[in-house]
């Protein structure tokens, strides 16, 4: 099964621009996770495969068939709701035999799915509950075991971790992977957390205002990051970017000047993420001098904020300095082959 | 809570009660007291009770079928009102359209003329579609204001609902039709309950229309009482009797729709 937008647009009654010819495509059997800004289109993405929206332009694909028009229910897609959206007036168990129930499928047959769904969550004990007296997580499980019971093609999850509490978050994220890799279900996951993105997803796609940027694997969008948005949306703290300019093989910007060989000259914005920018306890011929700013411990790291002249930075490095005070000299090694170039005006990458 | 405020709440809470239920309690006195103890012009506490005021209101004078026109006009009504009401109130909560304000605060105006200016020209409307005097006409008129009714009151239930819910059913195979009536319904039972009791209420007790648009066959239990005041006094016994059974309705439907109508009551009506 392979699953396309193509050159989707929605516009919604007030004009709001919230997908702007989005393509993309994946397979049967990926977790794939859509993640952006507020506003980047995420949400929309995901309710245009659901059927809960209409685009405006473009076509939405199933194995090479049109399903732009079609309603939800004849798409074997379910959804998971960020804040659950369970009914209230039935059981847990109504609730996870509903799509069944309405789908029409022999009692004996719901029950037994039912019961296997519940085993797969661990949520056998809730069964006789009313969702008012569900946690945060209880509920989503519940939600989940509603979205997976029929076997649906794909499942759609709308940020449905949110709502959680930062440990159950946590279990539920792993819990999430655990069913992808039994169940081998598509999942379409979206989230404005990069974290959840970076271990969930088999793909990431980021989205900008409505475009995508990059469809890749969390380890290609972290070290090959397609643009300076990408470069510095992912990653905590985020990727350093400098904005200056390659002369004679020398990237300058401000006091600092690093040379950048075989590179060509003109306006440059370099990226380098904190992490691999090298901590020297002595001036090296390849190191830079910057004045630290501040120090933060983040066990087992530290961050340093340096700055030298109008160019700031920050470094992660092993918290294993405490001598370091603000206005210490720090002598930083930037790895040539650490190094990302992106155009100043485009923001795209240059290889 | 203290235990003095606790007090003073049963204080308070005895005092509403008091005044609520005193009336009743006379009324009832009242269709049970011979004509002179009713009249006395001190009121009299104990008297030797008479049943005569029922069977001769009721079966004598035939004011029986009047109380059964009450049930079809107010039931139907009801009926009427929320199967109109309740889909349009829908749409008013989950759509946009364009008027979408004005036309719900249109259904608000239709409730601002004084009933009185609307009554004579509805008569003539009736009058020449030849429906005065029958009880389609009573059941249409009250139709017209229960519809803002509901309208207003079951919108704020509706928004009360997370829209998610509408897209999980519809995610779970529903078509929209199946999603409103199979899902949506259902959690909106307490406010339609609610909403409910009060289109009935308001039906069972109406007058002003009723009174102008039956006179005969079709006069209902509000329009018949008057009919107790005669040139020879007013038969205080009878009006008592039948405002007694007026009431009972009205009480055995409350009860009926309890359980529904305090949350109903409580959440989501006063949104809008």
């Amino acid at each position: 099964m392979t699953v396309a937008f193509r050159k989707v647009s929605k516009v919604f009654a007030d004009g709001t621009l919230a997908l702007d010819g989005l393509d993309l495509e994946f397979e049967a059997g990926e977790f794939v996770v859509l993640l952006g800004p507020s506003g980047s289109g995420k949400t929309t993405a995901c309710r245009l495969l659901a059927g809960l929206e209409q685009a405006s332009a473009g076509r939405i694909e199933v194995d090479g068939q049109d399903i732009t028009d079609l309603p939800p229910r004849e798409r074997k897609m379910s959804m998971v709701f960020q804040n659950y959206a369970l009914y209230a007036h039935k059981s847990v168990y109504d609730n996870i035999a509903y799509p069944l129930k309405v789908r029409r499928w022999p009692r004996a047959e719901i029950e037994s799915k039912v019961k296997e769904v519940a085993g797969l969550l661990d949520i056998e004990r809730l069964l006789k509950r009313r969702p008012r007296q569900l946690s945060g997580g209880e509920a989503q499980r519940v939600a989940v075991a509603r979205a997976l019971v029929w076997q649906p093609d794909i499942c759609l999850m709308d940020e449905p971790l949110s709502n959680l509490d930062a440990i159950l978050r946590l279990q539920t994220r792993t819990e999430l992977k655990r069913l992808h890799e039994e169940l081998g279900t598509t999942f379409v996951f979206v989230t404005h957390d990069q974290e959840e993105a970076m271990t969930l997803g088999t793909r990431i796609a980021v989205l900008k205002d409505g475009r995508l940027v990059q469809f890749d694997t969390a380890h290609e969008i972290y070290h090959r990051p397609a643009s300076r948005f990408v470069a510095e949306f992912i990653g905590r703290p985020a990727m350093n970017t400098i904005d200056g300019g390659i002369v004679d093989g020398i990237f300058r910007a401000g006091d600092v000047a690093l040379p950048t060989p075989g590179r060509d000259p003109g306006p440059v914005v370099l990226g380098i993420r904190p992490e691999h920018i090298v901590l020297h306890d002595s001036p090296r011929e390849d190191t830079l001098d910057f004045r630290l700013d501040v120090p933060e411990i983040v066990e087992p790291d530290m961050l340093l904020f340096a700055a030298c002249g109008e160019v700031a930075l920050v470094v992660r490095a092993k918290a294993d300095r405490p001598e370091l005070r603000r206005g210490d000299a720090l002598h930083l090694e930037f790895p040539a082959d650490r190094l990302c170039f992106f155009d100043p005006d485009t923001g795209a990458r240059r290889p | 809570m203290t235990r003095a405020w606790r007090m003073a709440a049963l204080a308070a809470l005895i005092v509403v009660l008091v005044i609520a239920l005193t009336p009743y309690v006379w009324l009832f006195m009242t269709s049970i007291k011979s004509r002179l103890d009713a009249l006395a012009d001190t009121p009299v506490w104990l008297f030797t009770p008479t049943f005569e005021h029922y069977p001769k209101v009721f079966l004598d004078k035939g004011y029986l079928p009047m109380v059964f026109n009450s049930l079809v006009v107010a039931g139907t009504v009801t009926v009427l009102s929320l199967a109109v009401g309740v889909p349009g109130a829908y749409v008013f909560a989950r759509h946009r359209f364009p008027g979408k304000e004005d036309l719900f605060f249109f259904f608000l105006t239709t409730r601002m003329a004084p009933p009185i200016s609307v009554v004579v020209p509805m008569f003539l409307l009736f009058s020449y579609v030849g429906l005065v005097d029958t009880r389609t006409s009573v059941i249409l008129a009250h139709s017209t204001f229960n519809l803002s009714l509901v309208v207003w009151m079951m919108r704020g239930f509706f928004e009360d609902i997370p829209r998610e819910i509408d897209e999980a059913a519809q995610m779970d195979g529903h078509t929209k039709a199946g999603m409103f009536f199979r899902v949506l319904l259902p959690i909106a039972a307490p406010g339609i309950a609610a909403t409910a009791v009060l289109c009935f209420i308001l039906s069972w007790n109406e007058f002003l229309y009723a009174l102008i648009l039956v006179a005969f066959e079709s006069r209902t239990l509000t329009v018949g009482i008057p009919g107790l005041v005669t040139p020879h006094g007013t038969l205080w016994g009878q009006v008592a009797a039948v405002a007694i059974v007026a009431t009972l309705p009205i009480i055995v439907f409350t009860f009926l729709v309890q359980k529904h109508l305090v949350r109903g009551l409580t959440f989501g009506a006063v949104k809008g």
